[in-house]
Formats: structure tokens, C-alpha cells, sequence
């Protein structure tokens, strides 16, 4: 399969390469992002149902937890641009 | 009929950049480069006013002018709904920011610190969504308008995070003492594993400066590639008609980013601020 496909590319494939590279970095890196932001609104919505007045104090500590996870996405994105860009 | 004229309004309004045209192709990464509109160069230091210099000089302002309007205490006077946006945000700095992260003995001295970070960098993010004639390029003598954000620049938010880098450390070894701040750094853990843990202690003290910059450059950055994409499409399959698609969708993740992501970035970059200096003020042994 594999030897199918690599004798079927002719030319330069670097840029093909990069491409690939620059997808799988974003794309995994918002796939694990996904995961995390889903637990954090989950567990929130679940503490909020069970003690609803702390909901003040929650709401602190539920940004801040979504703004360390999703920032995982930019790790990945900037990875990637930099594998695209340099090399 | 209503509709149609609003779509040929945007469809027309979309088309005043011209010169994106003339390119006959569209990439979103040149609203990102800084030219020199002032030079000045002092020695091995480059210190010329670019476009997100001018966007930061703005901001300044704007958040002076924010103070000012929104926070001046008339004591006595009767308190209208200017003060309630004022004392409004002024609690969220309090109660959210600073006493999350800063013992009680440390907050006066750094309750302002972190409080003014986050109000900059929220204005800072907010002018980088209002369309102003700051982009340097000119369409027939008249500036074109457009969208961009000081925080969008490495640089910028290098900047601000050294600062809290430096603050922490001045802050740990000035509460403290050298010997047990730096102590304060290694764990407890049985002796061979030292060796491993300390470089790692090290090092993550440095990645906090990486994740605390990278964290709002990238967002910024990856928000207005995102809106500039969508809407730069058209200019790229070369098509007016795809503007009934690609319009919408710009237009939500321009929602998303104004509403939510600039006040929380703004947010976390302060409150993880407070956090920083809070440890290192009171290390947990």
C-alpha cells in the first residue's frame, strides 16, 4: 500500500509534506484541546447542579482551567507553523 | 428585499479593499508584518514605531482614558452607571484575579500590577477588533481600514510576561531571602531522583514565561487569521457569490472573539500574574 502510494508521487513532495505536517499538528492538538474543554464544562455544569451557590467561586477557577487547556491548540498550531515556515 | 439589499451592502462593502484584488491572490499573513514608519535605531537596538507599536500607543491611551472616565471615586458625589461599570470591573480584579492568587500581606503592593495588566491587555485585544486606519496602506491617498491587535505580535507579549517573570523572582528572593526562596524550588523527593526533578523545576520555571506569552499571541493571532481567511476566501477562489457563505461565518467567529476570548485571555493572563507572584511570595515549603 505504502509502495503503492510512494511510487506514485513524482516530483517534489515537500510541500505535500509540510501540508500533512501542519494538519496533523492543528488537528491533534485540538482534538486532545476538545476532550479537555468538554471535562471542564462538565464538571462544572455537574458542581453548579449539586451546590448551585458556589457557582461565584467556580466560575474563576472554570475559566481559568478552560484558558490553560485550549491554549494546548496554539502549542500545536505554533509547532507546526514553525515546521511549515522553517522547514 | 431588505435582505437582498443587505447582502449586496456587504458584498460591496467587502469589495472597497481593492488593492486585495489587484494582488489577484490573498495572504493573511501580510496584515501581520511590521514596516518601519519611524526609525529609530539606537546602537544594536531597534526601536522604530511599527504598526503594533502605534496599536499599543493606543491602547495606552484608551486605558488611561478608561480610568479616568470609568474609575475617578467622587466621594460624596451621587454614583451614576458609570461608576457601576467601573466598581464592576474593579471587583472582578479584586476578587478574581488578585485574592485568587496573592496572599493577603502582598495584595496592596500588587493588586494594581495585576489589575492594570488586565484592563491593558483587554483594551489592547478590544482596539484589535475595531476596524481603525492604522494598517499603512493607502487606496488612493485615502488609508484603508483595518483589523489588527498589538497582543498578535510575539514581541509584545514577551514583554509583558518578562515582566512578570522578573517580578516573581524579585518578589520570592525579597520576601524570602536568596537561599530559601531558591530552596523553595526543589521538591521533596528521595535523593537519586533529585537529579532529574531539579533541571525539570528549572525549566518550568522558563516554560511559564513560553506558555504565558505564547498563550495570548497565538490566540490573538490565530482569531484574526481565522476571520481573515474566511473573508479573504473570495479573493482567493476569485468569487462575490461565496460572500453569502463566507460572510456569516466571519462574522461569528468575530462574535466569539470579541465577546469571549479578549476578556478571558485578558483574565488569565493577570490571574496566572497574581498566581506567579503569590507562589513566590509565599513558596508551600
Amino acid at each position: 500500500m505504502l509502495g503503492t502510494i510512494l511510487a506514485a508521487t513524482t516530483g517534489d513532495v515537500t510541500k505535500a509534506g509540510k501540508a500533512v505536517g501542519l494538519a496533523l499538528g492543528v488537528g491533534l492538538g485540538a482534538l486532545g484541546a476538545g476532550v479537555g474543554i468538554g471535562n471542564i464544562f462538565g464538571s462544572m455544569i455537574q458542581s453548579v447542579a449539586r451546590q448551585p451557590e458556589l457557582r461565584g467561586e467556580l466560575q474563576g477557577i472554570q475559566w481559568l482551567g478552560f484558558a490553560l487547556t485550549e491554549a494546548v491548540v496554539f502549542y500545536g498550531l505554533l509547532g507546526s507553523i514553525l515546521a511549515y515556515v522553517l522547514v | 428585499m431588505l435582505k437582498r439589499a443587505l447582502v449586496a451592502l456587504s458584498v460591496f462593502a467587502l469589495l472597497l479593499p481593492a488593492n486585495a484584488f489587484a494582488r489577484g491572490e490573498f495572504d493573511p499573513t501580510t496584515e501581520f508584518e511590521q514596516h518601519e514608519w519611524v526609525p529609530i535605531h539606537l546602537g544594536p537596538l531597534n526601536l522604530s514605531i511599527t504598526k503594533a507599536v502605534a496599536y499599543l500607543m493606543l491602547g495606552s491611551i484608551v486605558t488611561i482614558a478608561f480610568g479616568l472616565v470609568f474609575m475617578r471615586v467622587r466621594f460624596g458625589g451621587r454614583s451614576g452607571r458609570k461608576e457601576t461599570v467601573g466598581e464592576m470591573i474593579y471587583e472582578i480584579a479584586q476578587t478574581q484575579v488578585a485574592e485568587q492568587g496573592l496572599p493577603s500581606k502582598a495584595i496592596g503592593r500588587w493588586f494594581p500590577y495585576v489589575a492594570t495588566l488586565m484592563l491593558f491587555i483587554f483594551m489592547v485585544n478590544l482596539l484589535g477588533f475595531i476596524p481603525l486606519p492604522l494598517t499603512g496602506e493607502t487606496w488612493h491617498g485615502v488609508p484603508t481600514w483595518g483589523i489588527y491587535a498589538a497582543t498578535s505580535s510575539i514581541s509584545v507579549t514577551l514583554a509583558l510576561a518578562l515582566l512578570t517573570f522578573v517580578f516573581t523572582h524579585v518578589e520570592g528572593v525579597r520576601w524570602n531571602g536568596p537561599v530559601r526562596y531558591f530552596k523553595s524550588w526543589i521538591p521533596e523527593a528521595p535523593k537519586p531522583l533529585l537529579a532529574l526533578i531539579v533541571p525539570l523545576e528549572i525549566l518550568g520555571q522558563f516554560m511559564r514565561l513560553i506558555s504565558l506569552s505564547v498563550r495570548l499571541f497565538a490566540n490573538m493571532l490565530a482569531g484574526h487569521i481565522l476571520i481573515l481567511t474566511f473573508l479573504g476566501l473570495m479573493f482567493i477562489l476569485q468569487s462575490v457569490v461565496l460572500a453569502i457563505v463566507v460572510v456569516p461565518v466571519a462574522i461569528a467567529f468575530y462574535l466569539f472573539e470579541v465577546i469571549i476570548v479578549i476578556g478571558i485571555q485578558a483574565f488569565i493572563f493577570a490571574a496566572l500574574s497574581a498566581i506567579y507572584i503569590g507562589s513566590a511570595i509565599e513558596p508551600e515549603h
